[in-house]
């Protein structure tokens, strides 16, 4: 449990960097439409801003995302959170967790800091209801320690919990 | 020397045998390793390159470095360097491992050395064509929102109101390659369209036609049957609105109220397609209860497996290679989640994240439980056993019940299983 979160503290084993430092750079020719990738030295740890597609009822909003790489990424997934505050979504809690499974379970090596940028935006999309999980407050509380979202035990059901 | 003859025996270096410390590997076999690579197996383990220098090289997708030659999976032909690959498996796994593209269940590779030019032609050529199909299709649905617009206006005055349930769109949802910036696109000229509640009776007509061979006259006998139905059963309808399901509905998932609400349309109004739509509905839950046993299935089995961190630290056994072939695996790929087709609405997006089984998020089991909208519960008893207030109580009644039933039935038979994402 625990260990995750060690792990995605430890500096980034070379072949993380090196395919870190390639999606950066693919990013920089060919960023997904809607994201901004705020420039750091940190390859470890991106922030992204995410902006509400047309038409949604995220229109014109503006998130930021945060993205922090584990050793063994890409074999293991990157921690993705919203930096509060996050959007009102119903799988999204008020402190950026995100119920996406793709985030979790259901990642994959072939995916990239890009595929999930567009995952996520597809989310915010295609919502119908500006309102957070309705488990957000219990959730929320549980996390106060700074537990990691990749601690959490996810279940993808929908918002009726 | 061997190599050339069928590929059986290739003449590796002994140092591209085993892994070039590309990861940390725990328990790799390398003997086993080692015979894989030397019966061409599996690609040699040659160092990849962080750049191509020329086009012979293929770049490994999962760590972006340029090999000779890769692995396929046998599932979608894409392509793994053999020390990724020696990374996908997880030996202490309940589960057998998915193939990270395509996510088909027995992941398995096989080498078929390097390509040669014929076999980068072809696939220069299929490329090209699936450019070019993405290009037409996309085409096509700005051709078809068009006319759907157009066919809406038109009748948005003369569809009566009924209440479509949102699993009917999940069969038209699934098979489309919107990406998400289109989707956006296309929902943006939703947004245009200022009359949701009339818009979708209209929709669900053409849906139902679309897929379940119903055609318009059928619905209209039955609307007619609903409607002499009503006629003696006016009491009841007003019963129905004290029973008051929309609060009850509304409290389960607010997603699926809005237009379903019967109350909210009016009495008067809203029962005029409820047994066309209890028709429907009925059709589209045998379907929809064969994709749902799947979907869960599907999830049931990543629920064995939570992942820990150490999942992929853990070595591999070198099995991989002798996986039976997986068949009829759903192909839902990772990036099929961003092709939530949008042509359809909120709707649409809610019932294509069942079909995409594999990697939609946030997915309710609860999808099963709201398929069941509240005309459907009161007309059909026996699917809604507790909202069973509403039983035809003379024969006419019973046998124009047993009639509706079975003509659903037989169309939702009749019609293909449909979604093409089986």
């Amino acid at each position: 449990m625990s260990a995750s979160s060690a792990s995605s503290r430890k500096t980034l084993s070379k072949i993380a960097c090196n395919r870190l430092q390639k999606e950066l750079a693919e990013w920089q020719v060919n960023p997904p439409a809607g994201f901004k990738h705020k420039v750091t030295d940190n390859l470890q740890r991106w922030v992204i801003e995410v902006i509400g597609a047309p038409g949604t009822l995220y229109a014109d909003e503006t998130y930021n995302l945060q993205v922090d790489f584990p050793e063994h990424y890409p074999m293991e997934a990157p921690q993705v959170i919203f930096v509060p505050p996050a959007p009102l979504h119903p799988h999204i809690y008020s402190n950026g967790h995100i119920c996406l499974d793709i985030l979790y379970d259901s990642w994959s090596p072939a995916m990239t800091v890009s595929s999930i940028c567009i995952s996520i935006l597809s989310m915010l999309s295609s919502s119908t209801v500006k309102q957070r999980p309705e488990d957000n407050d219990r959730y929320v509380k549980n996390c106060r320690n700074g537990r990691s979202p990749k601690e959490t035990r996810w279940w993808f059901h929908d918002d009726k919990v | 020397m061997g190599n050339k003859l069928g590929r059986r025996k290739q003449v590796v270096d002994d140092k591209y045998t085993r892994p070039q410390g590309l990861y940390q590997h725990k328990d790799v076999d390398v003997k086993k390793l080692r015979k894989l690579i030397l019966d061409s197996k599996l690609a040699p383990c040659y160092p990849g390159d962080d750049d191509c220098p020329n086009a012979n090289l293929e770049e490994c997708p999962i760590c972006f470095l340029y090999y000779p030659s890769l692995n396929r999976s046998r599932c979608c032909m894409k392509g793994i360097c053999t020390e990724c690959f020696l990374q996908m498996k997880t030996p202490n796994s309940t589960r057998p491992t998915q193939c990270p593209f395509c996510k088909t269940s027995n992941y398995a590779v096989e080498y078929r050395g390097v390509k040669t030019k014929e076999e980068k032609g072809i696939e220069q050529i299929e490329e090209q064509r699936v450019i070019e199909a993405k290009i037409r299709m996309r085409q096509q649905e700005l051709q078809d929102d068009e006319e759907k617009m157009h066919k809406r206006r038109e009748l948005s005055t003369s569809s009566s109101i009924a209440g479509p349930s949102e699993i009917e769109y999940c069969s038209t949802a699934a098979p489309s390659f919107a990406s998400a910036v289109e989707g956006g696109e296309v929902v943006t000229s939703q947004e245009t369209c200022t009359a949701p509640t009339t818009r979708q009776p209209q929709r669900t007509r053409q849906n139902r036609e679309d897929d379940f061979d119903l055609d318009l006259e059928d619905i209209m006998v039955m609307e007619a049957i609903w409607l002499s139905i009503q006629e003696n059963g006016r009491n009841r309808s007003m019963d129905y609105s004290d029973v008051g399901p929309s609060e009850q509905y509304t409290e389960e998932d607010h997603r699926c109220v809005p237009a379903v609400n019967p109350t909210a349309s009016g009495s008067s109004s809203s029962p005029s397609g409820g047994l066309a739509c209890a028709i429907a509905a009925l059709a589209e839950r045998q379907q929809m209860s064969g994709e749902s046993s799947s979907y869960s299935r599907n999830m049931s089995s990543s629920y064995n497996e939570h992942p820990s961190c150490d999942r992929f630290s853990n070595g591999e056994e070198l099995e991989n290679d002798d996986y039976p072939h997986a068949e009829g695996t759903m192909h839902v790929s990772p990036e099929s989640h961003l092709e939530i087709p949008r042509e359809d609405g909120e709707w649409a997006d809610h019932g294509s994240m069942v079909a995409e089984v594999g990697t939609s998020y946030a997915v309710s089991d609860e999808m099963e439980d709201d398929a069941s909208f509240p005309l459907q519960g009161e007309m059909v008893s026996d699917l809604q056993p507790n909202t069973s207030s509403i039983v035809p109580e003379n024969f006419e009644e019973q046998m124009m019940l047993a009639m509706a039933v079975s003509l659903a039935e037989a169309s939702a038979r009749s019609s293909p299983p449909g979604v093409a994402w089986h």
